[in-house]
C-alpha cells in the first residue's frame, strides 16, 4: 500500500519467498544442529581418542562449512531481497520493531561464520582440547542466532502483548516463543543427523575396521532423530495450544471439509507432513540403524528429499497458519494495517494509497468507476500479494464464468469483516475502498476473461 | 521374556527354518538391481488395495439408485473416507503402472528364461487380473464417466469373434448396462478376482522363492559377482522403498483427492471426449484410428486380433526364447521395444486427442 509492487507472473510472490525460504531453512537449521553435532561428537572422539572419528568429522566439517556459509548466506540474502520487494510493509514492520534484534543476530551470525572458518582451518594445527572448544563456541553462537530469530518469527503469528504495549519484549517473548524454540532445536538435531547420514554413507567399506567405523557413524547419526520423535509430538501440542483460537478453528474447518475440498489445503498438507514424518522414522530404523551395511549414498539422498519435503511443509503450514496476516491482527498480507481499515473505507483506497499514479488521481469518481486502469491498480495493491493473473491462485480461475455484476456482488461480500457474511475473512484480508473503486476493480477483473475450472 | 515368546512361536511355527531359508537366499548386486524392487512394490500396493477396498465396502451400496450416493457419503461424511477412497483409486493406477514396469523389466532382462517360465506366465495372468480389477472397479461409483466408459468397453469386447457376444452379455447381465451389470461387476471385483488373484499370487511368490532372483546375462559373465542376503539386508531395503512409494501414493491421495462425477443417467447423451482409464487408453486409441474394414475383417476385430497376438507372443516368450536361439532372442527384444514405444505413443495420443 505504501510501496511500489513487484509483479511476479505465474509463480506469485508468496511462492518465490516460499521456495527460497524452504531451501534456506533446510541449510540454516543444519548450521545450528550441525554445530551441536560437532560439539558433542568431537567430545566423543576426544574421550575415546578415536582417530577415525576425527577424520570423519574433518571431512564432514568441510562439507558443512561450504554448505552453510556459501549456500546458507546466499539464500539468506535472497530471502531479504525477496521479502523486501514482495512484502515491503511486512519487512518495514519487522525491521522497525526489531532493529536491535536483527543487529544482534547479525553479530552472532558473523561470529558463527568466523568460528566455522577457524574451526575447519585449524584441524591438526591446534590441540584437540582447543579444537573442541572451538566446536563448542560455534554451537553457542549458532544457537544464539536461533534464540533471536525465533523471537521475531514467532512474533509474526503471536505478537501477544505487543499489540497493546508496542514494547518489543512483549512481542519477542510471546506465547509460542518457547515451544517454537524447542521444536526448532529438535528439528535441527534431526537435520544434523540427516546430513551426517549423507557423509557417513560415503565412508569407505574396504576393511572390517572401515565397516565397523561406518556402522558406528550411521547408527550414531540415526540416534539424532530420537529427540524429535519422542518429544516432537508433545512440543507440537504445546505450540498448537498457544496459537490463536481462530487459527485452530481454521485447521479444524479444513479437516472437516477435506472430503469436499473447501479451505482444506492446510489440513491436507498437515496430513501429508505427518505421513512423511512417520516415514522418516521408519526409514531411519530399517535403513541406517538396522541395515547400515546396505545403506547407500543414494538412500541417504532420498532420505534427504523426505527431510526437505517435511521441513518445507512444516514451514509452509506455519506461514499458512498466519493467513491472512503478516503480523497477526496488525498487518494484513497485502500491506493493509488492521487499524486503518475503517479509515480507508471512509476516505477511499485511491485517496489513501501513496502509490496512486497521477493519471488516476486526476479522475472524477464516476470516471474511476469505469476505469480499468484504476481497477488494475486496486488489483495490484490489494490482491496481487497472494494472487496472479494466470498462475498460482489464478484470478482468471477465481472470476470463472461470472459476469461483471456477479463479480461486483462478490467484491461487496468481501468488504465485510463479519464471518457470517464473508466466509473468506478468515483466510483473506477484507476488501477496502469506496463503491466506485470496487466498480473499477470488478470491471478490470471481468476484462481479464475468466476461465472455467478444469480448462 | 522376549526369548520365551520367541521360543514359543518357534516351537509351533518352526520360524528358524524360515529365517534360515530367507538368509540363504542371495540377491545379486548389479546395475539392474533396482528392477528387483518392482514386484515388492506391486505387492505392497496390492495389500493397500485389499485394506482400503475392505474399508470402502463398509459403506458402499452396490445398487444403482444408491451406489453414487454411497460413494458421495464416503467422500464427504465418513471420517477420512475420501482419503481411503483416494488411496484405493490412486493405488489401482500406480499398481498397474508398477506392474507394467515389472513386466517390461523382467522381459528385457530375460528373467523369464528356464527355469522361470511358470513364474512369467503366472505374472502375465496377474497383470490380466489387475486389468480386470481396474475395469470392474471403474463402474462401481456409478458416475457418468464410469457408466459410459464401461459401455464402450463392453461394446468393444462384444466384437471379439465367437466369445465376445456371450461374454459381454454375461458381464452386462441384460441388454443394457444396469443393476445386473453393477451386481456382476461388484461380485467379480470383491470376490472372484481377489480369490483368483490370491491363488495365482501364491503360486507366483512360491516360484520366486524356490527359484531365487534371476541373474542377467551381463552379470553371469562377470568374474567377481557380488551378492547380499535376501534377509535381512534386501528386505530392509525393500521396506525403505515401500515407504517411499507409500508416500507418493499418500501425496496423490491427500493433495489430489479422487473426485466423483455426476450420477450416471442411462438416458443422457454420452459426455464429449469420453475416454477409458490410462492403461486401456493406448489400445483404445489404436482401435479408434483403424478404418471400418481392413480387407475382409472389421477394423475393431482386426485390432483385437492384433492385441491377442501380442498377448500370445508375450506369454509364450519363455518357451521360444532360449540361449540356443539368439535370433529369436533378438526378435523378442525388438518386439518388446516396439510394443513399449507404441504403448507410450498411443497412450499419449489418446490423452491429447
Amino acid at each position: 500500500m505504501n510501496y511500489p509492487i513487484w509483479e511476479i507472473d505465474v509463480l506469485g510472490g508468496p511462492w518465490l519467498i516460499g521456495v527460497i525460504s524452504c531451501v534456506h531453512i533446510f541449510v540454516s537449521h543444519f548450521a545450528v544442529g550441525g554445530g551441536i553435532f560437532f560439539a558433542l561428537t568431537e567430545a566423543i572422539a576426544e574421550k575415546n581418542n578415536d582417530n577415525k572419528l576425527y577424520d570423519y568429522l574433518k571431512s564432514h566439517s568441510k562439507f558443512f562449512m561450504l554448505l552453510t556459509t556459501v549456500f546458507g548466506a546466499v539464500t539468506g540474502v535472497g530471502i531479504w531481497f525477496a521479502i523486501s520487494l514482495v512484502s515491503p510493509d511486512g519487512t518495514h514492520v519487522l525491521i522497525q520493531n526489531y532493529t536491535l534484534g536483527w543487529a544482534t543476530e547479525y553479530l552472532f551470525f558473523v561470529a558463527e561464520l568466523a568460528t566455522i572458518f577457524v574451526y575447519y582451518y585449524t584441524w591438526d594445527k591446534i590441540s584437540k582440547k582447543q579444537h573442541l572448544l572451538l566446536a563448542r563456541l560455534y554451537a553457542v553462537f549458532s544457537v544464539l542466532t536461533l534464540v533471536i530469530i525465533n523471537g521475531i518469527l514467532s512474533f509474526m503469528l503471536t505478537p501477544g502483548g505487543w499489540l497493546e504495549s508496542k514494547y518489543w519484549g512483549h512481542g519477542f517473548f510471546n506465547e509460542t516463543y518457547w515451544p517454537s524454540l524447542i521444536m526448532r532445536l529438535l528439528i535441527m538435531a534431526a537435520l544434523a543427523g540427516m546430513y551426517a547420514l549423507c557423509t557417513g554413507a560415503l565412508l569407505p567399506k574396504k576393511t572390517d575396521a572401515d565397516m565397523k567405523h561406518r556402522t558406528w557413524v550411521l547408527r550414531y547419526a540415526s540416534k539424532w532423530f530420537a529427540p524429535l520423535f519422542f518429544l516432537g509430538p508433545i512440543i507440537a501440542f504445546w505450540y498448537y495450544k498457544n496459537i490463536p483460537a481462530v487459527v485452530t478453528e481454521n485447521i479444524a474447518s479444513g479437516i472437516q471439509t477435506s472430503g469436499v475440498g473447501n479451505f482444506s489445503i492446510m489440513a491436507r498438507v498437515i496430513y501429508f507432513s505427518l505421513i512423511v514424518s512417520g516415514t522418516i522414522l521408519i526409514y531411519v530404523l530399517v535403513g541406517p540403524y538396522f541395515n547400515p551395511r546396505g545403506f547407500s549414498f543414494t538412500n541417504a539422498m532420498l532420505f534427504m528429499c523426505c527431510g526437505l519435503l517435511v521441513t518445507s511443509m512444516g514451514e509452509w503450514s506455519r506461514e499458512m497458519l498466519r493467513k491472512p496476516f503478516v503480523v497477526y491482527n496488525y498487518l494484513y498480507s497485502n500491506g493493509l494495517y488492521v487499524q486503518k481499515i475503517d479509515k480507508i473505507n471512509e476516505m477511499g483506497f485511491l485517496k489513501f494509497s501513496k502509490q496512486v499514479p497521477d493519471s488516476i488521481k486526476a479522475l472524477a469518481q464516476e470516471e474511476i468507476a469505469g476505469s480499468k486502469e484504476a481497477g488494475e491498480f486496486m488489483y495490484k495493491q490489494q490482491c496481487m500479494a497472494c494472487h496472479t493473473i494466470d498462475g498460482y491462485r489464478s484470478m482468471k480461475l477465481m472470476v470463472g464464468e461470472r459476469n461483471e455484476k456477479a463479480i461486483r456482488s462478490f467484491l461487496e461480500m468481501m468488504r465485510s469483516k463479519d464471518p457470517e457474511k464473508n466466509q473468506y475473512i478468515k483466510i483473506m484480508p477484507p476488501l477496502v475502498g469506496k463503491g466506485y473503486e470496487l466498480d473499477a476493480l470488478a470491471k478490470y477483473l471481468h476484462s481479464l476473461g475468466g476461465i472455467k475450472a478444469g480448462h | 521374556m522376549i526369548e520365551k515368546v520367541s521360543n514359543w512361536f518357534n516351537d509351533r511355527l518352526n520360524l528358524k527354518a524360515w529365517a534360515d531359508f530367507a538368509a540363504k537366499k542371495k540377491v545379486p548386486l548389479h546395475k539392474h538391481t533396482v528392477w528387483y524392487y518392482m514386484g515388492g512394490i506391486a505387492l505392497m500396493i496390492l495389500l493397500i488395495q485389499f485394506v482400503t477396498g475392505g474399508l470402502l465396502m463398509v459403506y458402499y451400496i452396490p445398487e444403482i439408485s444408491s451406489a453414487h450416493a454411497s460413494v458421495q457419503f464416503i467422500n464427504s461424511q465418513v471420517e477420512f473416507g475420501w482419503f481411503f477412497r483416494s488411496m484405493h483409486s490412486w493405488g489401482a493406477n500406480i499398481m498397474i503402472l508398477v506392474l507394467f514396469i515389472h513386466m517390461f523389466s523382467t522381459f528385457f532382462m530375460k528373467a523369464y528364461r528356464r527355469p522361470r517360465e511358470l513364474t512369467w506366465v503366472t505374472g502375465i495372468g496377474l497383470l490380466a487380473l489387475c486389468f480386470g480389477f481396474g475395469f470392474t472397479g471403474y463402474l462401481l461409483p456409478w458416475d457418468e464417466i464410469a457408466f459410459f466408459a464401461t459401455k464402450i468397453g463392453l461394446d468393444i469386447a462384444e466384437v471379439v469373434p465367437f466369445i465376445g457376444e456371450p461374454m459381454a452379455a454375461i458381464l452386462r447381465g441384460g441388454m443394457e448396462i444396469g443393476q445386473g451389470t453393477l451386481s456382476r461387476f461388484f461380485l467379480i471385483h470383491v470376490i472372484v478376482l481377489p480369490v483368483a488373484l490370491a491363488a495365482l499370487l501364491g503360486v507366483h511368490l512360491l516360484l520366486v522363492q524356490l527359484q531365487g532372483m534371476s541373474e542377467p546375462t551381463s552379470f553371469q559373465k562377470e568374474s567377481k559377482k557380488d551378492y547380499e542376503p535376501f534377509f535381512p539386508d534386501f528386505v530392509l531395503k525393500d521396506l525403505m522403498v515401500w515407504m517411499l512409494v507409500l508416500n507418493v501414493l499418500a501425496f496423490l491421495a491427500v493433495i489430489f483427492p479422487w473426485g466423483l462425477g455426476p450420477q450416471a443417467d442411462a438416458f443422457a447423451a454420452a459426455p464429449a471426449g469420453i475416454k477409458p482409464e490410462w492403461y486401456f487408453l493406448g489400445m483404445f486409441q489404436f482401435l479408434k484410428i483403424l478404418p471400418a474394414h481392413i480387407g475382409f475383417i472389421e477394423g475393431e476385430v482386426f485390432g483385437l486380433l492384433v492385441f491377442l497376438l501380442i498377448g500370445v507372443i508375450f506369454t509364450i516368450a519363455p518357451f521360444i526364447d532360449t540361449e540356443k536361439k539368439p535370433a529369436t532372442a533378438r526378435f523378442l527384444e525388438v518386439f518388446g521395444i516396439i510394443i513399449l514405444i507404441s504403448l507410450i505413443i498411443f497412450t499419449w495420443w489418446g490423452f491429447s486427442a
